[in-house]
C-alpha cells in the first residue's frame, strides 16, 4: 500500500509540475490558481479538520498577504521577492495573533465563525476604502519579479517561470504544514479537536496551542496571498470577501477534513468540475452543491475517506483469503488514519 | 445634525430593520427550535423574490395582487422547504455545527445555480405597487409609503409569529420540544411532525419575505447574500433562536446602518461590523440569551 501511495504521489507532483509543457494558457492560469489555492485551503484546514476551530474570515489574512505583495511590487522598493513572501507571512501571523489572542480565549462555534467573519468583512471595507490601495479596483497591473538568489537570478516575467516558481513554492509550504501536523505538534492538536476538556486534564495549555494553530495557518494564509498578486497580476477587495473564505471550506469538506491531503484533492476536483461546465452559467454552482451535499451527507470523511474506507474493505477481503487476518487492519492503522 | 435629519434616519432605520426582521424570523425560528443554522435561508428567500417577480413582473398592478404573490412565494417556498427537510435538514440534526454550515452552504450553491440557469443572470427590478409607490408627507418629513409597508410588515409577522409562539398551544409544542425533545415524544408529541412543521413555517417566512421586499431593490442572484449577513448577525445579537431578541436585534442593526450611512457614506456596513464585535465580545449570550426561542 506504502508503495501505492508514493507511486501516485510522484505521479501527482509530475503531472504538476509538466503543466506547462502539454497545457495551454488558460489552464496554465488555471493550475496555478489552483496551487494558490491548495496552499491557502491546507492552511484552513490546519485549524478545522486538526484543531477543530471553523474560521469563516480566512479570505482576510489572504488578502493582506496579496496586498502586501502586491504594493509592495508595484511600488517597486526591490525588495527581493522571498523576502516579500516571508513578509506575508509575518504579516498574517500577526494580523493572526492579534485577533487570536482576543477571539480564542471567549469563542469557538458559532461565534468564532461570526466573529472572523465581520472582522474579514471590516478588512474588506476599509481595503475598498482605502485610496492607497485602489479602492474597489484594487491594484491592477502587478508586475511579476525576479527571483534572485545570489549566485543565480530567474526571471519570472513569463507564465511558465512564474508557474514553476509557484510549484516549488506551494510544495515547500505544504511541506512545512505536513511537518507540522505529523509532528508532536500536530498531534496535540488532534487531540484538542478530539476533546478539549480531556486534552486540558492531561496538562496542555489548549489556548496557547490554538493560538499557535491560529498564527500558523494565518501565517501560510498570508503567504498564500502573496504568492497570488502576481500571478494573477490584479488584487481586489474581492479577494477578502468572505464568498473567498468559504473556498477552503468547500475545498476541504469535499477533499476530506480530517486528512491532511484531504483539501488538496477538494481543490482540484473544484477546478475541474468549474471547468467541465464553465460554458453553461449556473450549472458549475448545481453541481459543486450537489457534489458537495451528497459528500457531507452520505461520506462525512470526505473524498479521501471514502477511497480510505474502500480500500481498507479491499485489502481486509485480501486478507480474509489469506493468514494473519488481523495484522492488516490493527488498532494502528486506525489511528494512523485517524492522526493523518 | 438638523432634527428632522434625525427622524429620518430612524425611520429609515426602522425600515431597514423591519426589511432585516422579515428575513431573521425564519432563520431565528429554524435556529431556536432545530438548532440548525441554516445558511440557505437567504438563497431562499432570493427564489421566494424570484417567484413573486415571476407571477407580477416589473409593474405590479395593485397592492393585493403584490401581496398575494408574496403569499403564493410564501407557499411555493415552504413546498421547497418540505423538500429540503426530507433531503437535507433531517439528516443534520445532531451533528457537529461546522457540517451544518457547509451542508446548507451547499444547498446555496445548487439554489443560485438552479435561479441562474431558470432565470438567468440579467439584473431585474420591481417598482412598488401602485398605492405604495408614491411618499407620505407628514409636516416636512417626507415618508416613502413603500418604506411604512415594509415596518407594518414587519411588524406583524413579528406579532403573528409572537403570538403565535408564546400563546398557544402550538407555540407552548414548539418549546417543550425545543427545550427537550426526548422527552416531548415520551409524553406523546409527534416530533419528528413538530420540526418538520417548524422548518416549513421557517420557508414559508422566507418566501413571504422575498415576495414582500421586491419591489425598490435589484433581483440578482446574490440577492440572498444582502441580507443574508445581516439577518444572521441580528440572530446572533438577538440571542441564538429568540424570536423577540432577533426582532429587537433587527431594529437596532437597521438603525445602525442607516445612522452610518448619514455619517459615514464612504463605509457601508462599517458600523455594522463594529457595533456586532463589539457587542459580542461584551454580551455573548445575546441580548435575550438564555430564555429559548
Amino acid at each position: 500500500m506504502k508503495i501505492i501511495n508514493a507511486v501516485l504521489f510522484l505521479a501527482c507532483l509530475a503531472v504538476m509540475f509538466t503543466v506547462p509543457l502539454w497545457a495551454d494558457q488558460g489552464i496554465l492560469f488555471i493550475a496555478g490558481l489552483v496551487l494558490v489555492e491548495v496552499v491557502f485551503a491546507l492552511s484552513w484546514n490546519l485549524l478545522f479538520g486538526f484543531t477543530g476551530l471553523a474560521s469563516f474570515g480566512h479570505a482576510a489574512f489572504f488578502a493582506i498577504g496579496a496586498y502586501l505583495c502586491g504594493y509592495a511590487l508595484r511600488a517597486g522598493i526591490g525588495a527581493p521577492f522571498l523576502l516579500l513572501i516571508l513578509a506575508a507571512g509575518v504579516a498574517g501571523a500577526v494580523a493572526a495573533v492579534l485577533t487570536g489572542m482576543v477571539l480564542l480565549r471567549r469563542t469557538t462555534g458559532i461565534h468564532l465563525a461570526i466573529f472572523t467573519l465581520a472582522l474579514a468583512e471590516i478588512l474588506r471595507i476599509l481595503v475598498g476604502y482605502s485610496t492607497a490601495l485602489g479602492r474597489e479596483d484594487g491594484l491592477a497591473s502587478i508586475p511579476r519579479p525576479s527571483l534572485e538568489l545570489g549566485f543565480a537570478s530567474f526571471n519570472l516575467a513569463s507564465g511558465e517561470a512564474y508557474y514553476w516558481f509557484l510549484c516549488l513554492a506551494a510544495t515547500v509550504i505544504a511541506a512545512f504544514l505536513w511537518l507540522v501536523c505529523h509532528g508532536p505538534f500536530g498531534r496535540i492538536l488532534v487531540s484538542i479537536r478530539q476533546d478539549p476538556e480531556r486534552t486540558t486534564f492531561m496538562g496542555i495549555n489548549v489556548p496557547a496551542y490554538r493560538l499557535a494553530a491560529f498564527t500558523i495557518s494565518g501565517a501560510t494564509s498570508g503567504m498564500a496571498g502573496a504568492l497570488y498578486a502576481p500571478w494573477a497580476q490584479i488584487v481586489t477587495p474581492e479577494s477578502a470577501h468572505w464568498i473567498h473564505s468559504t473556498q477552503p471550506m468547500l475545498a476541504s469538506l469535499l477533499g476530506g477534513a480530517q486528512s491532511f491531503w484531504g483539501p488538496v484533492v477538494g481543490t482540484v476536483l473544484f477546478s475541474i468540475i468549474n471547468y467541465s461546465t464553465r460554458n453553461l452559467v449556473g450549472l458549475s454552482e448545481l453541481v459543486i452543491g450537489a457534489v458537495l451535499l451528497v459528500i457531507v451527507l452520505a461520506a462525512p470523511s470526505g473524498v479521501v475517506g471514502l477511497v480510505r474506507e474502500l480500500r481498507r474493505r479491499l485489502s481486509a477481503r485480501v486478507s480474509q483469503t489469506g493468514p494473519g487476518t488481523e495484522g492488516k487492519v490493527g488498532p494502528k492503522g486506525k489511528l494512523v488514519q485517524e492522526a493523518a | 445634525m438638523a432634527p428632522i435629519d434625525l427622524l429620518f434616519t430612524v425611520l429609515n432605520g426602522l425600515s431597514t430593520g423591519m426589511a432585516v426582521f422579515l428575513v431573521a424570523a425564519g432563520l431565528t425560528l429554524i435556529f431556536g427550535i432545530l438548532k440548525i443554522l441554516n445558511f440557505a435561508h437567504g438563497a431562499f428567500f432570493m427564489i421566494g423574490a424570484y417567484v413573486a417577480y415571476s407571477i407580477i413582473g416589473s409593474n405590479p398592478s395593485s397592492l393585493w395582487i403584490f401581496i398575494l404573490a408574496a403569499l403564493v412565494a410564501g407557499v411555493v417556498v415552504a413546498a421547497l422547504g418540505f423538500v429540503a427537510d426530507r433531503i437535507v435538514l433531517r439528516r443534520l440534526r445532531n451533528v457537529d455545527e461546522a457540517y451544518m454550515l457547509i451542508a446548507t452552504f451547499a444547498v446555496v450553491l445548487i439554489c443560485s445555480g438552479v435561479v441562474k440557469l431558470i432565470w438567468g443572470v440579467n439584473y431585474a427590478s420591481v417598482n412598488p405597487p401602485p398605492l405604495l409607490d408614491g411618499a407620505i408627507a407628514a409636516g416636512p418629513l417626507f415618508i416613502p409609503s413603500y418604506s411604512l409597508f415594509v415596518i407594518v410588515a414587519g411588524f406583524v409577522v413579528y406579532l403573528a409569529l409572537d403570538i403565535a409562539i408564546h400563546r398557544t398551544w402550538i407555540g407552548k409544542l414548539l418549546q417543550s420540544v425545543a427545550n427537550d425533545g426526548w422527552m416531548s415524544g415520551l409524553l406523546g408529541i409527534n416530533v419528528p411532525f413538530a420540526l418538520t412543521s417548524t422548518v416549513v413555517v421557517s420557508f414559508m417566512l422566507a418566501g413571504l419575505a422575498g415576495g414582500l421586499l421586491l419591489a425598490n431593490q435589484t433581483l440578482s442572484p446574490i440577492l440572498g447574500e444582502s441580507y443574508l449577513l445581516l439577518a444572521f448577525m441580528a440572530v446572533i445579537i438577538g440571542g441564538l433562536g429568540n424570536v423577540r431578541g432577533a426582532f429587537l436585534a433587527s431594529v437596532l442593526l437597521g438603525v445602525i446602518e442607516s445612522g452610518s450611512s448619514l455619517l459615514i457614506p464612504n463605509m457601508p456596513g462599517m458600523a455594522t461590523y463594529v457595533f456586532v464585535i463589539l457587542f459580542l465580545l461584551v454580551k455573548p449570550q445575546g441580548l435575550l440569551g438564555g430564555h429559548r426561542i
